[in-house]
Order: C-alpha cells, then structure tokens, then sequence
C-alpha cells in the first residue's frame, strides 16, 4: 500500500470520526445550553385556564427557545399542602402560582427566594405600588403580583327589579342589604338571595374576612386572639339571621354559587372579578347583555361604617433552592407583565386585572374599559384589607370557619360560639 | 423463608408506625416555623385536654358502630328477602342490591351531597312533593341532621358487601338442618331467629369486624360531603388528624392523636383476628 494512500485513509477515517463525534455532541452542546423550569400552578388543572396558560406558555418557549417550561398542574385546594411538603422533602418546583394565605404560608418555610435583587427599578414602576406592598413578608419581597382579583358585591339587576328594588341602586348599607334580600326571598323563592362561602377553609376565612371587618371584629386580633369581642358576636348573629330567614345557602363554595348565577338562581354574590368570565362561559352571554344584567358594587357597610374587600389575586414564587433562577425570572416577568400573556391569560377566560400601572398597548388599555372592570379598578380595589395572612391565619381558619358554620346551622349561643373560638384559638 | 417476610413488613409497617410515635414526642411543624424538640408525653396531655379530640372520638364511634350495625340489620333483611327467589329473577335483584357497592365512594359523596341540596336537591324534592316536609331542609348543613345524612350514605354503600356475606352464609346452611326443623313446625320468625340466625353469627362478626376498621379509617366520604362541618358535628378522628396534619401543619400533635387512633384500631383487629379463629 502506498504511502500516499495510507495517508487519504487515515484523512478520510479521522473525517469520519470527527463526524461521528460532532454528531453526538452537538445535540449534547445544544442540550446543555437550555435550561429546563418547572412551574406548578392550578391553571393547567382547570378547564377554563388550561388553554390559556398553556398558550402563554408555548408563546413564552418561541420566544426563550433556550428555557423550557415543565408545568406540573395541582389542584388550588391542594397546592399549598404540596410544596410544603416538596420544600421539606428539599424537591421545590422552580416556579409556582400562589394566592391569598398560601402564598404567606409557603413564605413561612423561609424557602421562597427574595425578589428585590431581581426586579429593577423599571418593572418595579410599571407594577402596582400596593400589589406589590402587600407581597411583603419579614421585609421582603416574596412573590411577584400576576392577577389582581378582588371581591365585590355582584348584584342581577333582573332579579332586583322584578322583587320591586331600583336595579340601579344596590344597597350601600347591611340594613338595605337586609332589607333586599327580604323582598327578594319573597317575591322570588327559588333564588338564593346572597351567595356566600360558608365552608371551613382558609379561602372561606379570607372571604369572610371584610365582612367580620365590617362589623369591626378581628377575630385573630393584632397581638392576640379576640373572638370573644361584640363586633365578632354582631357579625356571627347576623349570619345566623342570614341562614334562619334562608337568604344564604349554608355550605356552597363560592365556586357552586357560579353556575347557579349564571342561570340567574343568586341575587347578590360575594365573588371575585373573576365571575363574569365564568357566568359567560356557562351562558354564552355577550358583553352588551351582561352589562345589562349584572353590576358589582362595593360591600354595604356594616356597622363600622366602611366597605372592605379582599384581594384574592394570584401570585408568582421563586424557589431559592431552584437552580435556574435567572430563567426563572425571565419565565415570571413574561407571565406577569408581557402583553401576549395578559391579552391571553389575564385577561383571557376567567379574566382578573393585570397588577400594572398602565397596560402596555392601548388595545389592552381598551379591554379595561368596562363598568366592571372600572368599578373593581376605581371603586372597590380601594376598600381591600389584607387579613393577617401566616401559619396563625390557616391553623385559626379551622377554628373560626368551624364557629361561623355552628352560628349559621347550629342552635348554641352566639356568646357560646365565640367563646369557643376564642378558646381553640387561644390554644394553638 | 421467614425473613424476606419479616424484613417487609418491618419496613411497610414497622418504619411509619415507629417514625409516628417518635414524632408524637416532638413539637414538630411542617412548616419548620418552629425548631422541632422533644416534648415527651405533652401532645398526649394536650390530647387529654382537647374538647375538639373528644368530640372526634365520639363521632367516629357513632358513625362507626351505628352505620355497621344498621347496614348490618339491612343486609342481613335483604338477604332473608331474596333468599328463595330463584332464576333470572333472583339473580337480577341480586345484581341490582349489589351495584351500591360496585360505585367509587368519592362519586358516592358527591351523589348523596347534591341529592340533599337544600336548593333543587332531590330528596328534598320528593321530601316536598309528598308533603313529608313543608320547606327545604338543608340536610348537611344542620348541626344535628348533618352526622345521621352522612351516616345513610355510608350505609347505602356499605349494606351490598353485608347482603353478600350473608347471602353466601344463608346458602351454606345444610338442608337437611332446614328441613329438620321444619319437620318439628318451625316457621317464619321462628327459624331465623333459632336456625338460621345461630349459623349466620361468625359471617355477621367477621363481617362487622371488617366493616368497624374501614369505617374508622373512612375519609373520601366525610371529606368530599361536609369536610367535617358544619362546626365540627361530622368531625371523626381521621379527619380531624387530616386538618391538624395539612392545614396546621403540627405533625407532632397529629401523630398523637394517630397513636391512639392506631391503639384503637389495634383493639379491633385483635377482636377480628380471634373471631377469625372462632369461625
């Protein structure tokens, strides 16, 4: 064999090797360089927002073709007892969607990664000061505002009109409040006059949270427990009239009021901004037509004279024991603050309000004006009160939601019920 | 050829029952909000102390006791009643009692709960239609009728596994022994109480044994039909232990309450495995 054909073999056998390797590795390089972010959220769980955020979350990988995004859907009623646990176990996600109490409990663990070196000074003047204000625990930052979902007083101004009240005139007052549901429960016995949670859990405290404001009671107290005051007692009697003359309907989450609104069996319901989405999903009633039906105002006062409200918007944590935290922000800024994602999800079915100053395109900025959404963004989003959110709020949440339920069904004394919450939450 | 065994079960049952009594001596949140420490036997005391616990522990037992032995009475009727119809039509009726245990309990709870809706449930429906009541009752949100709602479900569900045992234990008595006392003119009442009723008892007690601990441990239902409310008047030990475990996060305190909750259990198991042996 000649020299000079050994030398073209081992040209074409180094060729073929260095092929061989570039193929291999170069998938490899390739992989290395994306990242993978896990996301656990609830959206993917349900029906109304799995499409939406599923699309956010395709748009957000055509954009970011080096972050990948694993969502891990949990139900809203399971999430928080998961990560708890994934934190203890040290197996966090990345990413996760959070709201009202959970997002303060998960907090607690000291495992949620402080946002304040993340964020600069650009996207922090283009989100709301006070979303971002009541996201504050020990000091920090801990989440990142992504809906903003207050509750209002929603009121059907048919079922208003026909009991013989102004449909333009929603009471201001728990005595007119009072006073409509009466008229209402006679004219119309089928409909349930106010739509309330009743339920014992964390989310039915932070909903019934304004209206034991209302009355002045606090029940967890600022330093200690005061279930046992005559503001709590005032509030627990007047459930306990509400449920005797059959204007609420004792153990519905609000979730089970919807579907019976959007069939116009509910009066007045205590529910987020979210319900006009989900009352227009169920019946397929224009915007022009809903206006014309529904309205939403803030809550009647009660006795200390003020309307309250409750932000139950949702929220975005980082881990800190995840180990892509720059893509991690990236992936929570897209899906807070990117007009694809707030045309899309935000305010795509089941829609809430962005948490940001201005809307980013004036075709957004148009979505926003409608009664609705000027009446949560002017009028009721003022009168929110954060509850003392934290471990005490969920342990007392069983306690109190439990004396709410023997006041609204039981035959005990009020003063017996407050006492006895006083009492379990003393002993916690 | 023992071990392998051994070596199993110490690891399946033995490691969660030794971690859960080292953790009811701790001060234990999941949170970590806390330090854990060793408390001793104060969760135990605090147990003794807690009004929530016994009110718990009375409910487990009357949801226990009284479902087992009303689904026991129903059972036991169903199969005295179908007893001697035989053919398509035996086997149809007996197909028919045993689809209530054929259905997912979860998809029990949810059936019962909306079918005693105060507004547009269908008990209170026909309840309403054949002037039995005069206004909708709001059968699960009423402190004194919510523990006897939840209690039918269990028994709608639990009565087929009953009628089944018995029905196999009916069908094992000799005929001859049958036949005999008739020949000396026992009828009716007569025979089943005095025959037939003596060869049912280990059937109808290794039935009931069964039935005690998995109604004691029994959860899907309670939770998904009144999550223990309203107040805490169908709170029974298990759920009770599921909201100090998963929403207050005190591990330590729940796995107290577990220790006794298993000590109880362990009572019955006992009792089972003896009439086992009886039988």
């Amino acid at each position: 064999m000649s020299r000079s054909r050994r030398s073209d073999r081992l040209v074409v056998a180094f060729a073929a090797a260095a092929t061989l390797v570039l193929g291999i590795a170069a998938p490899r390089m390739a992989a290395a360089e994306t990242v993978t972010i896990t996301f656990a959220n609830w959206a993917a769980a349900e029906g109304t927002t799995k499409p939406a955020i599923e699309k956010v979350i395709a748009d957000f990988e055509a954009a970011h073709p080096d972050i990948k995004i694993k969502s891990e859907a949990i139900s809203f009623s399971e999430i928080a007892r998961q990560l708890a646990l994934r934190v203890r176990a040290g197996n966090p996600p990345d990413v996760a969607q959070l709201a009202g109490n959970d997002t303060f409990l998960i907090a607690a663990t000291g495992k949620l990664e402080p946002l304040s070196g993340y964020i600069d000074a650009k996207f922090k003047a283009e989100l709301k000061p006070d979303a971002l204000n009541s996201l504050q625990y020990q000091g920090k930052l801990i989440a990142l505002p992504w809906t903003l979902a207050p509750a209002g007083l929603w009121y059907d101004k048919a079922i208003l009109q026909k009991a013989g009240l102004d449909p333009e005139k929603p009471p201001k007052t728990i005595d007119e409040l009072t006073t409509a549901m009466a008229a209402i429960r006679k004219t119309q016995p089928d409909v349930i006059p106010l739509g309330l949670d009743t339920t014992n859990r964390p989310f039915a405290l932070q909903s019934n949270w304004p209206w034991m404001a209302t009355f002045g009671a606090n029940p967890l107290g600022d330093a200690k427990a005061s279930a046992d005051s005559p503001q709590m007692k005032a509030y627990l009697g007047w459930m306990r009239d509400l449920a005797k003359n059959r204007y609420i309907d004792p153990g519905r989450k609000i979730g089970e009021f919807r579907p019976l609104a959007a069939q116009d069996k509910v009066a007045f319901i205590w529910d987020q901004v979210l319900l006009q989405g989900v009352i227009q999903n169920a019946n397929k009633m224009s915007d022009a037509d809903f206006y014309k039906r529904w309205g939403v105002t803030t809550q009647p006062a009660g006795p200390s004279g003020k309307s309250y409200s409750f932000e139950g918007g949702h929220q975005l944590v980082m881990f800190a024991d995840g180990k892509q935290k720059k893509a991690a922000w990236t992936f929570m800024q897209y899906v807070a603050a990117s007009p694809a994602a707030i045309a899309d999800y935000t305010l795509g079915p089941g829609a809430s309000l962005p948490p940001l100053v201005r809307m980013p395109n004036a075709e957004l900025a148009k979505k926003l004006e409608t009664p609705i959404f000027e009446a949560f963004t002017s009028r009721i989003i003022p009168t929110a009160t954060k509850p003392p959110y934290g471990p005490a709020f969920s342990s007392g949440a069983s306690a109190i939601m439990a004396g709410v339920q023997q006041a609204v069904t039981g035959s005990e004394s009020i003063d017996q019920i407050a006492a006895s919450i006083q009492q379990q939450l003393g002993r916690r | 050829m023992v071990l392998p065994s051994v070596a199993v079960l110490a690891i399946v049952v033995g490691y969660p029952v030794v971690y859960t009594l080292l953790l009811s001596t701790q001060d234990y949140n999941l949170l970590g909000t806390t330090p854990e420490r060793f408390v001793g036997a104060d969760n135990y005391r605090k147990l003794l102390e807690d009004p929530t616990f016994w009110l718990s522990l009375r409910n487990t037992a009357i949801y226990t006791f009284g479902s087992v032995a009303i689904a026991a009475l129903l059972g036991l009727a169903l199969a005295l009643l179908t007893e001697n119809i035989g053919g398509r039509h035996g086997r149809a009726a007996r197909a028919l009692l045993l689809t209530p245990w054929a259905v997912p309990f979860v998809v029990v709870a949810f059936l019962f709960r909306y079918m005693y809706l105060q507004n547009g449930g269908a008990i209170n429906a026909l309840l309403l239609a054949t002037n039995v009541i005069d206004a909708p009752i709001s059968w699960l949100n009423v402190s004194s009728l919510a523990l006897p709602a939840v209690m039918v479900t269990n028994v709608w569900t639990m009565t087929p596994f009953f009628f089944l045992l018995l029905a196999a234990a009916l069908a094992g008595i000799p005929n001859e022994v049958i036949e005999s006392a008739r020949v000396d003119r026992a009828r009716g009442a007569s025979l089943i109480v005095h025959v037939k009723l003596p060869f049912l008892r280990n059937a109808l007690l290794v039935s009931s044994l069964l039935m005690i601990i998995a109604n004691f441990n029994d959860f899907a239902k309670i939770w998904a039909m009144t999550q223990g409310g309203p107040g805490y008047s169908t709170t029974t030990l298990v759920v009770y232990v599921y909201r100090l475990a998963f929403e207050n996060f005190s591990i330590g305190y729940a796995s107290a309450i577990g220790v006794v909750w298993l000590l109880l259990l362990l009572a019955f198991a006992v009792a089972y495995l003896r009439a086992l042996r009886m039988s």
